[in-house]
């Protein structure tokens, strides 16, 4: 495997982060939590020009979300870019219309798959009336409700949100918003664009997303470590910085591990799944699984080397605590992946 | 970033396999789980195969043909060490010579001295590493063995301890204190010293597996030649951080490859006793694998940095990391032995003994070659910045 970045790579890698940094400052994020349109504006005046990367290539769009991840960066980008788009190009030529306005930045979306027990899981989709953890249903123009159809198939449904009555279910996280989904009656029948795809597609859309969501937790854990470094080495008490006692830099040495192991993680089931190769479906529980705990480590310890400035609602090292334990949650706490390798493993 | 190296080096990796199928003797397949029994003295075998390997240019494949190697790039080393790893493949009994001193020796030594190189890495001439001391373990610089001038020759009093291989070895590449007065760090030589010389008494070391693998040696009054000091007098701290810098990028491939041998011998083990359906056992296993898949890719990531010329952070957690996750692993097998987990008959023990020797061996691992507590020490000041304790 080799992890030397492009050109292009660094480029966007550097031009993601400058306009991260720019355009998603720690207020907006803060103004996020009483009034989620302020990300809507983000979207509109610049994430939406990246959209297209949903299409593109998972190493590529993993380095944009790292860095959006390392601002908390609120709103539709992660649901359009990561499940919307990719869930629409698997269905193809019939959609091509749909994906050409997702690619133009010009329609947002987002996708209800996950039943009353929260799983991703193509093999276990449901047909009931009830979807869950349906990120930013709100704020998106359609939502992609995914059924359960043959036992090789999928039916999805374009419904726009308007149309939709989601109910928010507020988490830890106030920088991402999930919602629940009643699926109406006629979501398949009413004249709703309607699909069919395989299993096997519904599952390398998850994939792709479990990847994106990995790699903004990453970002998070990497935000979480360097503040904390930081912070160690100008806190003075004892007449020295607290970063001079070793029972600190161990705690800092182990989460910059946990740290850079989830980075190549991530980085590694991107690629293969960028190069489809088998390995990659092992490659992806690896990446979630590192990255959550990572950032769920760089949370707990960041938080204790804070000490009790890092308690404070006015710090933002919180913000980034809820995100860490939400995003773990998400798409698969590292236990849940660690079992589902074991089913790899072990059959 | 891309899964695939080129095709030159996808055809370096055919050569080196077909010369490997055809040169490898089956006692050079050993993998690393079993070492730890101890080192007699160079078998035949080795001896021969540590040749081939030189003579074909597979010793040290980025060296020139002169000291074993082709030339090889970076990339096409550690696709070289990926695949002895992968088979399991030693290419030496006693790395001393091939990765310590002869890098050192062409890096430090004097025409003289560098002409001992390609010996040293053929193997032809054994060599042991006189560095740690009973009073110099991880804080190494306050060896104490002292090398007095006299006229001609230094005369060396003192005791090294831990010392691989020194009960077979010609030489030793031997650490001493020149200057008493000088703080510990200035005042370090290196003497290269004939194990044959009177007033060296070698007493092997048994450890807790048993084995005989290392020494304690004693220097009573040895003469050394003036001409065997390497580089300048009281300079020999520098000459510590030297060893094979070309196969630097590629230290924690073996680590990580032994760590995915054990993993798959794990799941077997698991298999083996009906307790592949034990969900705790599952979990444990599944854990166990996202540990060796996330630092196979780190180690990776950091060879990329490596081989652009940077000093990637990637690299010093990789020893750190390695060692820590085989004790885990292998006392995870001795967990999955269930009451035979303690069992050392090799009649009843599960494989040999595979499980408890392996952890035993990996004990040794977060010790040797600065112990995991120095590691942090490193990884907190040189990569995240931290001041000083």
């Amino acid at each position: 495997m080799d992890f030397t970045l492009t050109d292009e790579q660094e480029l966007l890698r550097d031009t993601a982060r400058a306009l991260a940094t720019k355009e998603c400052p720690p207020a907006l994020v803060r103004a996020h939590a009483d009034d989620p349109s302020v990300a809507d504006a983000l979207w509109r005046a610049h994430l939406r020009d990246w959209v297209a990367l949903g299409s593109g290539s998972l190493v590529d769009l993993a380095l944009f979300a790292e860095e959006l991840g390392r601002v908390l960066a609120p709103g539709v980008f992660v649901p359009t870019a990561a499940l919307f788009a990719p869930l629409v190009d698997e269905v193809g030529a019939p959609w091509a219309d749909v994906a050409s306005a997702v690619g133009a930045g010009s329609r947002s979306g987002t996708v209800a798959l996950a039943g009353g027990d929260g799983v991703w899981d193509a093999g276990r989709l449901v047909d009931g009336p009830l979807r869950t953890w349906v990120l930013e249903a709100d704020r998106v123009d359609t939502v992609a409700i995914v059924a359960a159809d043959g036992p090789d198939s999928a039916r999805i449904a374009l419904v726009d949100a308007s149309a939709l009555e989601p109910r928010l279910v507020e988490t830890l996280d106030t920088t991402r918003r999930a919602f629940e989904v009643a699926v109406p009656d006629d979501a398949f029948s009413g004249g709703h664009p309607v699909a069919e795809v395989s299993r096997t597609a519904v599952q390398r859309v998850i994939e792709r997303a479990t990847v994106v969501v990995a790699a903004e937790l990453v970002g998070v854990a990497r935000w979480l470590l360097d503040t904390s470094v930081a912070y160690a080495g100008e806190r003075v008490q004892f007449d020295r910085p607290i970063g001079a006692f070793q029972g600190l830099q161990f705690k800092l040495v182990d989460m910059a591990l946990d740290v850079e192991r989830a980075t190549a993680a991530v980085y590694a089931a991107a690629m293969a799944s960028d190069a489809e190769v088998p390995e990659r479906h092992r490659l992806v529980h690896v990446a979630k699984a590192a990255a959550g705990r990572a950032a769920r480590h760089a949370a707990r310890d960041g938080l204790q080397v804070h000490g009790g400035i890092g308690y404070t609602w006015e710090h933002d090292l919180h913000l980034y605590l809820r995100r860490a334990y939400a995003g773990d949650y998400l798409l698969g706490s590292a236990t849940w992946h660690h079992d589902r390798l074991a089913g790899l493993l072990l059959g | 970033m891309q899964l695939s190296w080129s095709d030159e080096d996808e055809a370096f990796r055919r050569d080196l396999r077909a010369f490997l199928d055809e040169h490898c003797p089956p006692e050079a397949r050993r993998g690393k789980d079993f070492m730890g029994e101890g080192v007699d003295g160079v078998p035949d075998w080795a001896r021969a195969w540590q040749a081939t390997l030189f003579d074909h240019g597979w010793m040290i494949p980025a060296y020139p043909p002169e000291l074993g190697g082709r030339h090889a790039t970076p990339t096409q080393t550690l696709l070289y060490l990926e695949e002895l790893a992968d088979q399991g493949i030693v290419r030496s009994v006693h790395f001393g010579g091939y990765a310590i001193v002869g890098p050192s020796l062409l890096e430090f030594g004097d025409e003289a001295q560098r002409a001992l190189a390609p010996a040293a890495i053929r193997g032809d001439t054994v060599w042991c590493v006189g560095m740690s001391e009973p009073d110099a373990g991880s804080d190494l610089a306050a060896l104490a063995t002292r090398a007095v001038d006299d006229g001609d020759s230094f005369v060396v009093t003192g005791q090294k301890v831990w010392t691989s291989y020194a009960p077979f070895a010609d030489m030793c590449f031997c650490y001493v204190r020149t200057d008493p007065e000088a703080p510990k760090h200035k005042g370090i030589s290196v003497l290269l010293i004939d194990m044959a010389s009177p007033g060296i008494e070698v007493r092997p070391l048994r450890h807790i597996t048993g084995a005989v693998e290392f020494a304690e040696v004693f220097f009573d009054d040895v003469v050394v030649p003036k001409a065997n000091l390497v580089g300048e007098r009281n300079n020999g701290w520098r000459i510590t951080m030297g060893s094979l810098a070309h196969e630097r990028g590629g230290l924690w491939v073996e680590g990580v490859f032994g760590a995915h041998r054990a993993l798959d011998g794990l799941i077997a083990l698991a298999r083996r006793r009906g307790l592949d359906a034990d969900p705790v056992v599952r979990r444990r296993l599944g854990e166990a694998y996202e540990q060796v898949s996330s630092l196979r890719s780190l180690g990776y990531k950091g060879f990329a940095g490596f081989a652009q010329g940077s000093s990637a952070p990637e690299h010093s957690f990789m020893k750190l990391a390695t060692s820590e996750l085989r004790k885990q692993l292998f006392e995870l097998g001795m967990d999955l032995c269930g009451p035979a987990g303690a069992v050392v008959d090799p009649a009843r023990a599960e494989e040999d003994g595979r499980w408890w020797k392996g952890f035993f061996v990996a004990l040794a691992g977060t010790i040797g070659g600065g112990t995991s507590e120095i590691q942090r020490n490193v990884v907190a000041t040189r990569v995240l910045g931290l001041p000083r304790a």
